[in-house]
């Protein structure tokens, strides 16, 4: 919690920010959701209320406000009730543990730009995010209604199968970092290419030094773990629309469907901010270290505290804009590929994912260890 | 009352709480989300002692794979016969006071035998050096035992999915 009053009133309101902020982008998203979809395929989207549709957002909420709200007969109602509730957590908490900036110093102080700072950041956040699994199982089995049941059991299935592979894919990563803490990854991550091998240094400045030229194949399995763990097209099994209605929150209407939309795209600006983090740099400007943007707002300000703070904001506008890339990619995957059929999803997860980020894991241990004897 | 302490009162009476609530409440959905909830307790009282990494697999292990599969399990029973089959009968009751009776003696005795109380680790801000200690610990001193349970496991894992398949599996064709 802090060791004065005032780190305790920081981290509060830090929590606060990091909740505002995810909420606020979840209308953002659905616009660009909306506009993209029309863009792909070849439509217009929303474009009537506001310049480019951007009021719709504003109609919604209001709509969603004002619906009436029910309860099925056969509901559980502290179930029912507590489900919507509970699918807000888990992004959220996950979210703030990614550190979105280079620590800001002022002064004495010195902020980090993230909700709270965790030594096993990743094992917090795949813990945090396991837990989303007793959302979807509430929300589906306190509804009393079978489609809900049968909608969450297959969620739920999915989302604990692809948990091994995305955990697996993860290991080589920790592996090669020597690390669980996020902050010390986007440290290793700096600067151009350089890395030491049988005792000599190699560098490059052809590539920015990240991760993903090390761990390629444990990007892509950890990319497409994510779009399973949102329950993301091409893995929305759990609303097949012709077989389950719309799965497990069928039943659930206004705001507390809303809630549960907002928890979706939790989910995918957690996926998409890891995603930045462990392979693509963090809030690193690709090619340049924390240092050298430090001082080169050092040179544009003058005084120290205002240099972090200006290095600070540089830093945060990176992140959002890897950030942004990637929920990009969400969006554009969805509206392009078609579904899964169960099967196959199983399949995928269990007989080729699995294997795979095994094999990763292995590999890279032999290699990290090769390497890090000299010649 | 420092933050420490009241984080501690906080999450221990939490965790007491819904740890007799999985023994008082009469649906199984509710008992099972009742130990999921202590499992989550035990674990952010891990994390208060500075055992960040003990704490985050105790909850991907325990909440989050172990306890979801119990509710999945327990949701596609017909509740309302198994109530009634679980909390009647003179055996099951005989059973159940002798099960009472073995935990309050091994609480008891577990009281009786603590002599001290370990005390705070030193090392709570280096928690990564935390989780590195444990790994050498059991990649050195415990590897017998860590590789043991691993197999045993494995055979538990076969054994499954022999039973499963003898009946036909999830395939069968009737």
């Amino acid at each position: 919690m802090g060791e004065s009053a005032f780190e305790i009133a920081i981290n509060c309101v830090k929590l606060v920010l990091v909740f505002l902020l995810m909420v606020q982008m979840v209308p953002v998203l659905v616009w660009l959701e909306r506009r993209g979809s029309g863009f792909i395929q070849n439509r217009f989207g929303p474009n009537r209320v506001g310049p480019l549709g951007l009021m719709q957002l504003l109609a919604d909420a209001v709509k969603f406000l004002t619906k009436e709200e029910f309860v099925p007969k056969a509901a559980t109602k502290l179930l029912f009730y507590a489900a919507p509730v509970f699918a807000l957590l888990p992004g959220t908490l996950a979210f703030s543990a990614i550190p979105m900036a280079s620590p800001l110093k002022w002064g004495e102080h010195t902020f980090l730009i993230q909700g709270y700072e965790i030594g096993v950041g990743i094992v917090f956040i795949l813990a945090i995010s396991s837990l989303a699994a007793y959302t979807i199982l509430m929300a589906g089995w306190g509804s009393g209604n079978k489609f809900s049941l049968m909608g969450a059991l297959r969620a739920s299935a999915q989302t604990i199968s692809y948990e091994l592979a995305l955990g697996l894919s993860l290991v080589g990563v920790i592996m090669m970092y020597g690390t669980f803490n996020l902050t010390e990854m986007i440290h290793a991550q700096e600067g151009a290419m350089q890395f030491q091998a049988f005792g000599f240094t190699i560098s490059s400045s052809l590539l920015p030094n990240w991760g993903i030229f090390y761990q390629p194949l444990a990007a892509v399995l950890f990319f497409a773990a994510t779009f399973a763990e949102s329950n993301r097209l091409p893995f929305d099994l759990a609303e097949g629309e012709a077989e389950l209605v719309a799965g497990f929150h069928t039943e659930y209407g206004g705001f507390k469907m809303l809630l549960f939309f907002i928890g979706e795209y939790g989910h995918m600006m957690v996926a998409s901010g890891l995603m930045a983090t462990f392979f693509f740099g963090g809030y690193n400007i690709p090619w340049t270290t924390t240092e050298q943007v430090y001082q080169w707002a050092l040179g544009i300000v003058g005084s120290p505290d205002w240099a972090s703070a200006l290095s600070s904001a540089v830093h945060f506008a990176m992140f959002f804009a890897k950030l942004a890339a990637f929920l990009w990619i969400f969006i554009w995957v969805r509206w392009t590929l078609p579904r899964f059929r169960y099967d196959q999803l199983m399949d995928l997860g269990w007989k080729t994912m699995l294997p795979w980020a095994l094999a990763n894991t292995i590999i890279t241990a032999v290699v990290v260890f090769a390497v890090s004897q000299t010649w | 009352m420092t933050a420490d302490i009241f984080l501690f009162w906080l999450l221990a009476s939490v965790t007491l709480l819904s740890g007799v609530g999985v023994v008082l409440v009469s649906n199984p959905i509710y008992s099972a989300l009742c130990l999921a909830m202590t499992m989550v307790g035990v674990s952010a009282i891990f994390a208060t002692l500075g055992a960040y990494f003990i704490a985050g697999v105790q909850m991907i292990v325990y909440a989050g794979a172990v306890m979801v599969l119990f509710v999945m399990v327990l949701m596609l029973f017909d509740l309302k016969t198994e109530i009634a089959t679980f909390s009647r009968g003179r055996i099951s009751g005989a059973i159940k006071i002798a099960i009472v009776g073995l935990l309050a003696g091994l609480i008891a005795g577990t009281f009786a035998m603590t002599t001290t109380i370990a005390g705070k680790p030193e090392t709570k801000e280096k928690a990564g050096h935390a989780a590195k200690s444990l790994g050498e610990l059991l990649f050195t001193k415990y590897v017998f035992g860590f590789e043991a349970l691993g197999v045993l496991l494995l055979i538990i894992a076969i054994g499954v999915v022999g039973l499963a398949r003898s009946k036909g599996g999830t395939h069968a064709k009737h």
